[in-house]
């Protein structure tokens, strides 16, 4: 079977390298497209979808189990095959996790196996990896999927995340999108940025204006560079007012 | 900036006296002691052994005695400086001499031990006998102590020295490095056989560098040499992304330096400052001479996200700073820390040349 495959390394070489290999298996397989970051990887997964990305666990800005968690939004979701010179640690959670993953330099037998056993990893084993990780570093960016697609939203462009029964609502500079992630999991993995000032709505710290009262006496946070106000629990305000001289 | 390495100020470390090793060396101390004055008495026969006996019965309350003050007090010294600690170390030991000589001459006054044995035991010239017994240990006490403190210093020093070693060994070449090494001349086999070959000989004398037993000091030359050797790897794998600005035509090439400081400095510049970045950055290596003293500066761009001072620098930075402080006590400096949007290295060591040797390279 041809296999479509998106080759994802911040080296040159080292993509280029994947590329020749690829091209000397049997069996024909395509490199559809490559990439140099972890974004530009999600972007393209989503117009052309792969059956198969090979993709480096350190790159810059992005990396690259950052963007396996957003890969696996898509529909349908690519398989995904892990590269790294060397992670010790990484190689270990893949191992204990049955995740594919290939050590550079790659032999091409070694790729052909991981290829045939290529699977798509789901995003609750990677969010699950990232979390043991000791150099854990929150993701940079949340992902709306957008019919095949996925959008991605960086978090530095984010004014804040409000929760209803089902879906939580990210409102971002480019505007308003639904996102799966539940408001309490954001809370966590994003704590050193974000701030929660009701129990639906987390707020980006960094756009914190002011905290005012109205004739009713109930708080709200005004943010910078929108005009739209948020709801402060009671209990919140005196808080937020301390921490952040309001 | 993070305060330069303070010249360790030199306090009085003496061994563990109420350990058995140390109190050995003082009943070793004592006795010998006892043999040179029984003989400079010039006893003959039965009043020579006699002498020796008494002698060391003395010697060793007044020996155990001191070291017995010294193992109580042995903290406190360490945290004085180092003249007032040696002073108060050799006046508590006198203490315990003038206790056991006073505890000796009310031996001699009361009637316990009964005429024969006071008469054979004990001095019978009071005054005579504390005077000597003061003057003699004072001198055989600070004999002791200077023996006590240099031996102490130089098993440091040669702890000290162990311990850079392995330092050195942590710090090496990151296996990251080494892999993604690999995985480029991987990659030019094929596509640029030539580029390859050198690739493949930039890594040798890079880790013929590297695997060497540390040479004290190499020519400023050499030791530029090998970081920019390890510079031309990492362009192959990093491309264009990688920029590295040399400025240090105003060093003397001549001058001795510590071997292999310039390589660690720039691949943690490289690996914190420049890879995380999509777009590569900036590593400036600047150099000067002033004065007699060489600066060198190794600046590269803090990524956004960067946390600060990850351990592996801090690694590579502890060991230069052990390495310096071991070639030029007290004469050297390393500052870390950032300054701006940039994190900055800085080494300032004296300029040595050492007209006898002739360049390598």
């Amino acid at each position: 079977m041809t296999l479509r495959v998106l080759v994802v390394d911040d080296e040159a070489p080292a993509r280029e390298r994947l590329r020749r290999l690829l091209g000397e298996l049997d069996g024909g397989n395509e490199v559809i497209a490559e990439a140099a970051t972890g974004d530009a990887a999600v972007r393209l997964a989503g117009e052309l979808h792969p059956d198969v990305v090979l993709l480096d666990v350190r790159m810059p800005g992005m990396n690259g189990l950052e963007a396996a968690r957003h890969l696996a939004l898509l529909e349908p979701p690519p398989a995904v095959v892990f590269t790294t010179a060397y992670d010790a640690y990484a190689v270990e959670a893949f191992e204990a996790q049955a995740i594919g993953y290939l050590l550079k330099p790659v032999r091409a037998e070694k790729l052909a196996a991981a290829l045939a056993r290529a699977a798509r990893v789901a995003g609750a084993k990677l969010a699950r990896l990232a979390a043991q990780d000791p150099e854990h570093a929150p993701r940079t960016h949340v992902a709306a999927r957008l019919g095949d697609k996925v959008r991605l939203i960086a978090l530095t462009e984010v004014f804040y995340f409000t929760a209803d029964q089902k879906y939580t609502t990210v409102r971002h500079a480019g505007g308003t999108d639904l996102i799966e992630d539940p408001l309490r999991a954001l809370e966590q993995e994003f704590g050193a940025q974000f701030i929660r000032v009701h129990r639906n709505a987390l707020v980006n710290v960094a756009r914190l204006a002011a905290i005012e009262r109205d004739a009713t006496g109930q708080y709200h946070v005004r943010l910078r560079d929108i005009d739209e106000r948020l709801a402060v629990s009671r209990r919140l305000a005196g808080e937020l007012r301390e921490r952040f001289g309001l | 900036m993070e305060a330069p390495a303070a010249g360790s100020t030199r306090s009085l470390n003496l061994p563990d006296f109420c350990a058995a090793r140390a109190v050995l060396a003082v009943v070793l101390i004592v006795t010998l002691t006892a043999v040179v004055l029984a003989v400079a008495r010039g006893g003959t026969g039965l009043n020579f052994w006699l002498d020796l006996g008494r002698t060391s019965l003395f010697l060793l309350w007044a020996g155990l005695g001191s070291a017995a003050a010294l193992c109580v007090l042995r903290v406190r010294l360490a945290r004085l400086p180092l003249a007032t600690a040696s002073a108060v170390a050799l006046g508590s030991v006198l203490a315990v001499i003038a206790l056991v000589s006073l505890g000796v001459l009310w031996l001699g006054s009361s009637a316990i031990l009964g005429p024969r044995a006071s008469n054979l035991l004990l001095p019978v010239a009071p005054q005579r006998f504390f005077a000597e017994s003061l003057g003699i240990g004072a001198i055989v006490a600070a004999l002791a102590l200077r023996y006590f403190y240099v031996s102490g210093e130089w098993r440091r020093n040669v702890e000290l020295q162990a311990r850079s070693r392995v330092r050195a060994l942590q710090a090496r070449i990151r296996p990251h490095f080494l892999f993604n090494s690999m995985n480029t001349i991987a990659a030019l086999t094929r596509s640029d056989p030539a580029q390859a070959e050198e690739a493949v000989q930039d890594l040798a004398d890079l880790f013929r560098a590297n695997l060497s037993e540390q040479r004290s000091s190499i020519t400023l030359k050499e030791e530029l040499e090998v970081a920019r050797i390890y510079q031309r790897i990492e362009q192959l794998r990093l491309g264009a992304r990688l920029r590295v600005v040399w400025d240090v035509t105003e060093l003397p090439m001549r001058a001795q330096v510590p071997g292999l400081m310039m390589q660690p400095l720039l691949e943690n510049a490289i690996y914190h400052g420049i890879e995380p970045l999509p777009d590569g950055g900036v590593v400036t290596v600047a150099g000067t001479l002033d004065d007699g003293v060489i600066g060198l500066t190794v600046r590269n761009p803090l990524p956004a996200s960067g946390h600060a001072a990850p351990t592996g620098n801090r690694m590579a930075l502890e060991n230069i700073r052990e390495r310096m402080e071991l070639i030029y006590p007290g004469r050297s400096s390393v500052e870390a820390g950032r300054v701006g949007d940039e994190y900055v290295v800085r080494l300032r060591f004296p300029c040595v040349i050492d007209a006898t040797r002739v360049s390598g390279l």
